[in-house]
């Protein structure tokens, strides 16, 4: 599929776009509850930040350097698949393990809820004021629901990315 | 009690991995409580347990259970012999594969026995029915890589579930014959207890009669049992059933699975025992007896032998319990009863010791064996015990029960006359069969060892445990019948299978008449040698004689009868596979339906939602929302019109990727849509989507062809109705939908309680206190959705790993 080397002008434009992507990824999943934003929003702007690297550099230099992912092997143990002889891509662990992540995070934001008291996934803002520079903060528990829903999406989106793209 | 075995099969993963193959003491002791306790119920009163189940309206199902003789012997049977089981495949399972599996399902199938023991109401007994064949086709099909295996497990689970649905028919019409006869005049499925089918047992009689239902009803509930119990011509599952390893044999197929075939037959006896009943079931046992009994001789296998012996006894029980009326005395439900005991004992302890026999000695073939006393001394004294149960040979203890057949059928042909006196001469020839092969079976541990046999080593003690046990049991009840020929008597025994006898017996005249026998002796139940040559007792002892003669000529019996069994007419089984071959004709329609390729199913798929829908409207007759004013900006207006045109150009796309992107065209105008109309979320996800869809959609075309290949036009004209017909639908929906406009707007109520509220305290709980209303509904007020929705996500990116990446992982890589 990489015949073509792509032109260092894009190589240069993705270095300095992805930070502004994944920063602007960040503010919309935190100023989600109270602007235009949210978990998923952000988590498919992030996605898509990696898809960009991933179309420039390719997909080994975008799993081995920024992610240290760790190969799972593609065939079982001790199964008739040997002579390897086409290197097969091998599925990341680490997307994964941030679905995983993701699932936890929001199930156990609600299972808080259920602990003190409340129904399941009973969200609650508390309000700090008079903090230097912001005047007042707000902080909602739905934030962490919130990222979880990020971590699933990123981790979900990433690993049909890797995988299709693979093929 | 009925819960314990099924928390135990659920525990069985977590107790496994910490206990290792010792899970099978653990499942010992689990079906040691329940014998306990059904020991516990036996000494509590006869009643019955029942809670609400399903309670809709015009339809209640009360899950019930009823503690009465009968299901106390089949309780006592699947706990009893359960504990056995277990201790036995400790040892037995020792190196086979799947152990865990195993144990759960074998203790799911107990609970599933004992449901179907105490189950009182109709659909109690049927889902606990189902239960039990379910469990028996997981465990007949233990070796899952086997052919034959496979086929056994497949032909057992169509044979007993259809016989089951055959029974439900039965159920059901018995049900709604229900409200005419119960005090209540409501109907119900409560099959035994008070205000119950069975107390009004003449009533149900006579309002079946009136509609001319009673014999379907019998024949379909008859077809249940013998589907169940193997009764001729519905045998042919037993014997492919012993592919299971052994203990599931002795267990489900002699003690207990096969069993509740026999169960149902006693347990509807007193609600349908008549003329038509007698002649149902006496011939269905008689015939099953004599025909299963030929066949066993025939065998070659000692499992299966002891499968078709099983039948054969089987048979023994229904005939016993087939015999109704005054006219017999009272020796139907005591043949019956008694010999379920008697058989339980006898043959799971043949079973064990033909599963010693197999594990040690390394084959099941009866002409490879030979003189294994001197190896097996433990075994061949067990079998030595039970083979003589099972020929009937005085004083074991299947002579007295089969006295009690002898005597019954004797009397009903005294009584009847006629064809009638066909019965004791077909009883008199089964048993001549069952003798010969019982004596088959024994002679495996007499006579000269076989050369090739090599060295059997010595079964660890769990295995001889359980066997002797039995064997043990069975011995006491031989005993007991000498013991009371010389007057004493067993007392605890006796009056259990009285017990037995009561729940079984009819409510007219076969009580009375043992009022009366009860009035004279001591206790209603007793046996013991016959002291004067009756009757039963002379066709006794002529059964022992000929069978001593027919055994010289054992092997060219066993030629006769194979070379019978070779003639494909006469046997079931050819039936069977010619039905199932039929059916499986039908995969011709596969190639036309399941073709495999995602268009068809898509096509199938939006056409039938489209037409659900269309039809949907059709039939509430909506109202389609009339068209009052149509203004538009002019913004909108362009980017609809950029919009549209897109959707028009993908039609003419000359490839795949010109395709793609004139689609995301379409894509980002419905994103600017979104921004037009003020809806900053939506529109941002719609961006990034799309956006991430194209490059997805650009990665994947790299692997199809560049340019469409020529299509033909027909197929052409068909995907462009469907379209249309997908088009109009969503339309009308999108119509429909937004026209209804109630006041009462769930958004209000979003809109009142999400905001972030003006009066800044510490905690806001209730609601969301966030100004985007989109987020606040989506991570508070609708969380619980977005959590499922985030559970699919990952679902999906799992599914497109096992799809993609894992496809050489699975059996065809």
């Amino acid at each position: 599929m990489r015949e073509h080397q792509p032109t260092v002008i894009a190589q240069t434009v993705v270095r300095i776009v992805v930070p502004i992507i994944l920063l602007t990824a960040i503010s919309l999943l935190l100023q989600g509850h109270n602007a235009p934003g949210g978990g998923f929003i952000a988590g498919v702007l992030t996605a898509a930040a990696f898809a960009l690297v991933y179309i420039i550099y390719g997909l080994d230099y975008f799993e081995t350097e920024i992610l240290e992912r760790t190969i799972l092997p593609r065939a079982l143990p001790g199964s008739p698949t040997a002579g390897d002889d086409e290197p097969r891509p091998a599925i990341t662990k680490e997307f994964g393990e941030m679905l995983a992540i993701g699932l936890t995070l929001a199930a156990g934001s609600g299972l808080v809820a259920i602990a003190l008291g409340y129904p399941f996934l009973t969200q609650a803002v508390l309000f700090v004021e008079h903090v230097p520079l912001y005047h007042e903060l707000e902080f909602a528990s739905a934030l962490a629901f919130d990222l979880g829903v990020y971590f699933v999406v990123v981790g979900g989106l990433l690993t049909v990315l890797a995988v299709v793209g693979a093929e | 009690m009925l819960a314990l075995p099924f928390v135990g099969a659920a525990a069985v993963p977590f107790v496994y991995r910490v206990l290792g193959e010792r899970t099978a003491y653990v499942a010992a002791l689990v079906a040691a409580a329940c014998f306990g306790l059904v020991g516990y119920l036996t000494a509590g009163p006869t009643g019955l347990v029942s809670w609400q189940w399903i309670d809709a309206p015009g339809f209640t199902v009360t899950l019930s259970f009823y503690v009465d003789g009968l299901s106390l012997l089949v309780g006592f049977l699947a706990s009893g012999i359960g504990v056995l089981i277990f201790t036995y495949s400790g040892g037995y399972m020792h190196d086979e594969p799947g152990k865990l599996k195993f144990y759960a399902t074998l203790l799911a199938f107990m609970g599933s026995m004992l449901g179907v023991a105490f189950a009182a109401d109709l659909v109690a007994l049927f889902v606990f029915w189902e239960l039990t064949s379910i469990s028996s086709f997981i465990l007949i099909g233990h070796y899952t890589g086997s052919e034959s295996s496979q086929y056994a497990a497949r032909k057992s689970m169509l044979i007993t579930v259809a016989g089951g649905l055959f029974m439900l028919v039965g159920f059901l019409l018995l049900y709604t014959i229900s409200p005419a006869v119960t005090d209540s005049g409501t109907a119900t499925f409560l099959l035994v207890g008070p205000d119950s089918l069975t107390a009004h047992a003449d009533g149900v009689r006579a309002a079946l009669e009136a509609k001319g239902l009673f014999v379907p009803t019998l024949v379909l509930i008859g077809i249940g049992a013998a589907a169940k119990s193997a009764q001729v011509p519905l045998h042919i599952w037993l014997p492919n059933a012993m592919e299971a390893p052994t203990p599931v044999s002795a267990f489900l197929h002699s003690a207990t699975m096969v069993k509740a075939g026999v169960y149902l037959v006693g347990r509807f006896r007193p609600l349908m025992g008549t003329e038509e009943w007698q002649l149902l079931f006496v011939v269905m046992g008689l015939v099953t007896m004599t025909i299963a009994a030929m066949l066993a001789v025939a065998a070659s296998d000692i499992k299966e032998l002891l499968a078709y012996s099983t039948a054969s006894h089987l048979g023994l029980i229904i005939a016993g319990f087939g015999i109704v009326g005054a006219k017999a005395g009272t020796y139907g439900a005591e043949t019956g009863a008694f010999h379920i005991l008697n058989h339980a004992a006898f043959k799971a302890a043949l079973f064990l010791v033909a599963g010693i026999v197999a594990h040690e000695a390394g084959t099941r073939m009866l002409d490879d064996l030979g003189g294994l006393w001197r190896d097996l001394p433990i075994a061949a004294g067990v079998a030595f015990v039970a083979a003589l149960g099972m020929a009937g040979v005085p004083p074991f203890n299947g002579f007295y029960s089969k006295e009690f057949l002898f005597e019954a059928t004797y009397e009903l042909a005294h009584a009847s006359g006629g064809l009638w006196w066909l019965l004791p001469v077909v009883a008199v020839f089964g048993s001549v069969f069952t003798f010969l092969y019982s004596i088959r079976f024994l002679m495996l541990f007499f006579g000269e060892k076989p050369d090739e046999l090599g060295h059997v080593h010595t079964p660890p003690w769990t295995m001889r445990a359980p066997a002797v046990v039995l064997a043990i049991v069975a011995g006491i009840i031989g005993i007991g019948g000498i013991l009371a020929t010389v007057g004493v008597h067993i007392d605890p025994l006796e009056h259990f299978v009285q017990r037995v006898v009561d729940s079984a017996s009819m409510h007219g005249g076969e009580a009375a008449a043992h009022g009366a026998e009860a009035a004279t002796e001591s206790h209603g139940f007793s046996y013991h040698l016959p002291t004067s040559p009756k009757p039963a007792a002379i066709m006794s002892a002529v059964t022992i004689g000929v069978g001593i003669v027919a055994y010289q000529f054992y092997g060219q019996l066993r030629d006769g009868i194979r070379w019978l069994r070779s003639i494909p007419v006469l046997s079931a089984n050819w039936y069977y596979d010619s039905i199932v071959e039929g059916v499986d004709r039908s995969r011709l329609i596969e190639s036309t339906i399941q073709t495999g390729l995602l268009r068809t199913y898509a096509l199938a798929l939006f056409l039938a939602v489209s037409v659900m829908t269309l039809a949907a409207y059709g039939a509430t007759a909506v109202q389609l929302p009339a068209f009052t004013e149509f203004a538009v900006a002019v913004p909108m207006a362009i980017v609809l019109l950029v919009a549209v045109v897109s959707a028009l150009a993908v039609t003419r796309a000359p490839s795949h990727i010109a395709g793609v992107l004139t689609l995301s065209i379409l894509g980002f105008m419905v994103a600017i849509f979104y921004i037009l109309s003020d809806a900053p979320d939506l529109a941002l996800t719609q961006l990034l989507i799309e956006t991430l869809v194209l490059v997805l959609f650009l990665l994947v075309l790299d692997k199809i062809p560049a340019f469409y290949g020529e299509t033909r036009k027909l197929l052409l004209a068909r995907d462009a109705v469907v379209s249309g017909i997908v088009g109009i639908t969503v339309f009308l929906t999108v119509l429909v939908t937004t026209s209804a406009n109630p006041s009462n707007r769930i958004a209000n109520f979003f809109l009142d309680r999400g905001g972030v509220p003006g009066e800044h305290g510490a905690w806001i709980l209730d609601h969301g206190g966030g100004a985007n209303i989109v987020n606040v509904i989506l991570v508070d007020f609708r969380a619980f959705d977005t959590m499922g929705e985030i559970s699919v996500i990952a679902m999906a990116a799992l599914s497109v790993i096992t799809l993609i990446a894992m496809r050489e992982r699975g059996e065809t890589g």
